[in-house]
C-alpha cells in the first residue's frame, strides 16, 4: 500500500520559507512513491481550544469545526509533516491553535483511557517538524519542540525528525540557503523508504 | 502608576486568571495604582500575518483590538501577562498577542526608534503568571522564551521580568487549594508596586 504523507503549513502567508521547505520535503516523498497532500492551516476555519475540559468527560470536543475534520484526516496518514515558521521564539498562533485542539485525543488516552497506540503503530507513523527562523541563534527552535512533541505523542506518531533552517534573514530566504531544500527533499525520499520497510517488518511478524 | 494586565486564558475565572486577580487585588490596595485588566477573550486580537510590513510602516496593517491596546502597552508602567500552558506551550490566544508585538520589535530593532520615551526607559516592570495541569518542572520551558521576547521588545529588561508559575493545577478552581500560590501572588503584587514606586520617584 502507498505511504500517505500529510503536510500541514502553519504559516499565515503563502509560499514563504517554511512552506517552500515543506514543499521540498513533500516533493521528495512524492518522488519516492508516497502519496502526498498539503493542508494550509490559514485557509481552514477553526478556533483555538477553549480550555473548557468538557472532553475530559466524554473524549469529544464541543466545538465542531475544521480542526476536528483535520485531526480525523491525520489519523488516516502514515507520515505527518507539521510546519511553522518561528515567531517570537515559538510556533505560530495558527499551529498552536490546532495543537491545543487535540486535547480531546489526549483526554481519550490519559483520562478516559479508551484510546491506545501500540509501539508498532507508533513506529509505523512518523512525525516530522519543519521550520525556519530569521534569527541565527542555535536555540531559536528550542521552545517550539515541546508543543510539537506533545502533538505527535498525543496523535500516536513517532517524533521522527526535524527539518529546520535558521538564519533566514542572512540567507535572504530559504532559496539562498546552501543545503536546506536538498536536505528536505532527501529526507522526504528517506521517510518513505523507512516507512515501507518498517511496515514490511511488521507484516512479516 | 499604571498597570496593564492581560488575561490570556480562554477559560474565564480559571487558574491563571485567579492567580492574576490575586496579584491585582494586592496591587489595588496600594496607593496611586490604576489597574486595567484585559481578558483576551474579549480583546479581538488576531494572529500576526507575518507580512513584515511593520518593518517599513512602523505600524501594523491589521485593524483590530490591537489598535486600542497599542497605546495602553506603551503608557503602562507594569505589564502583566497571565496565560495557562496548553500542550507544553503558552495557549494559542496568548501566542497571538505575543506575535502581534512584532510591531514593537520592528520599531526597536529594525527602524531603531524608541518604544517608550527615553525618561521611562529601564523603569518598566513585567510579570508573567502561568499555570499548568502537568506537575513536571519543565512544563513552562516552552513558554518562557516567547514571554521574554514579549517583554524585551516593549522595553522591559530581562532582569525586570518577574515570574510566578504554578504547576499541577488543571481543573477550574484547583489553584484555590494550592498551599502557597495566593500568598506568593499577593506578595509579588506588593513587591512590584514598591519597586515601581521607587523607580518612578527617582
Amino acid at each position: 500500500m502507498t505511504v500517505k504523507v500529510l503536510g500541514l503549513s502553519g504559516s499565515p502567508h503563502r509560499h514563504g520559507n517554511t512552506e517552500t521547505l515543506l514543499d521540498a520535503f513533500l516533493d521528495g516523498a512524492g518522488e519516492a512513491g508516497g502519496e502526498t497532500e498539503k493542508v494550509i492551516l490559514k485557509d481552514l476555519s477553526y478556533t483555538p481550544c477553549r480550555g473548557c475540559n468538557a472532553c475530559h468527560k466524554d473524549g469529544v470536543c464541543v466545538v465542531t469545526d475544521d480542526a476536528i475534520t483535520l485531526i480525523d484526516r491525520i489519523f488516516t496518514v502514515d507520515c505527518l509533516a507539521v510546519s511553522s515558521p518561528i515567531y517570537t521564539m515559538g510556533i505560530t498562533a495558527e499551529l498552536k491553535g490546532l495543537i491545543d485542539r487535540a486535547q480531546y485525543i489526549w483526554a481519550r488516552k490519559f483520562i478516559l483511557k479508551n484510546l491506545f497506540f501500540t509501539n508498532e503503530h507508533i513506529a509505523n507513523h512518523k512525525g516530522i517538524f519543519i521550520s525556519t527562523a530569521g534569527l541565527s541563534w542555535d536555540n531559536v527552535f528550542d521552545a517550539a519542540f515541546p508543543a510539537v512533541t506533545a502533538f505527535f505523542n498525543t496523535l500516536g506518531f513517532e517524533y521522527y525528525d526535524n527539518i529546520i533552517a535558521n538564519d533566514m534573514d542572512r540567507y535572504k530566504g530559504i532559496r539562498g540557503h546552501p543545503s536546506a531544500l536538498n536536505n528536505a527533499r532527501e529526507k522526504g525520499r528517506k521517510v518513505i523508504r523507512v516507512l515501507e520497510s518498517s511496515r514490511d517488518a511488521t507484516d512479516y511478524q | 502608576m499604571k498597570v496593564l494586565a492581560f488575561s490570556g486564558s480562554p477559560r474565564r475565572g480559571g487558574n491563571s486568571e485567579t492567580l492574576l486577580d490575586w496579584v491585582l487585588s494586592a496591587m489595588g490596595k496600594e496607593e496611586g495604582v490604576v489597574i486595567e485588566k484585559i481578558p483576551l477573550t474579549e480583546a479581538n486580537v488576531n494572529p500576526c500575518r507575518g507580512c513584515n510590513a511593520c518593518e517599513t510602516l512602523n505600524r501594523c496593517v491589521q485593524r483590530d483590538g490591537m489598535d486600542v491596546l497599542h497605546d495602553k502597552i506603551i503608557d503602562a508602567d507594569c505589564i502583566i501577562l497571565a496565560a495557562p500552558i496548553f500542550c507544553m506551550g503558552i495557549c494559542a490566544q496568548a501566542k497571538a498577542l505575543i506575535d502581534r508585538f512584532q510591531v514593537f520589535r520592528s520599531r526597536k530593532f529594525v527602524l531603531k526608534l524608541p518604544v517608550v520615551p527615553p525618561e521611562r526607559k529601564g523603569k518598566r516592570l513585567g510579570i508573567f503568571l502561568s499555570t499548568a495541569g502537568q506537575n513536571w518542572d519543565h512544563v513552562f520551558q516552552g513558554a518562557v522564551p516567547s514571554v521574554k521576547c514579549f517583554f524585551h521588545v516593549i522595553d522591559v529588561r530581562d532582569k525586570d521580568i518577574h515570574y510566578l508559575m504554578v504547576n499541577g493545577v488543571d481543573e477550574k478552581g484547583a489553584i484555590l487549594a494550592h498551599p502557597t500560590a495566593r500568598e506568593d501572588a499577593e506578595r509579588l503584587g506588593r513587591e512590584v508596586i514598591a519597586e515601581l514606586r521607587k523607580r518612578l520617584e527617582q
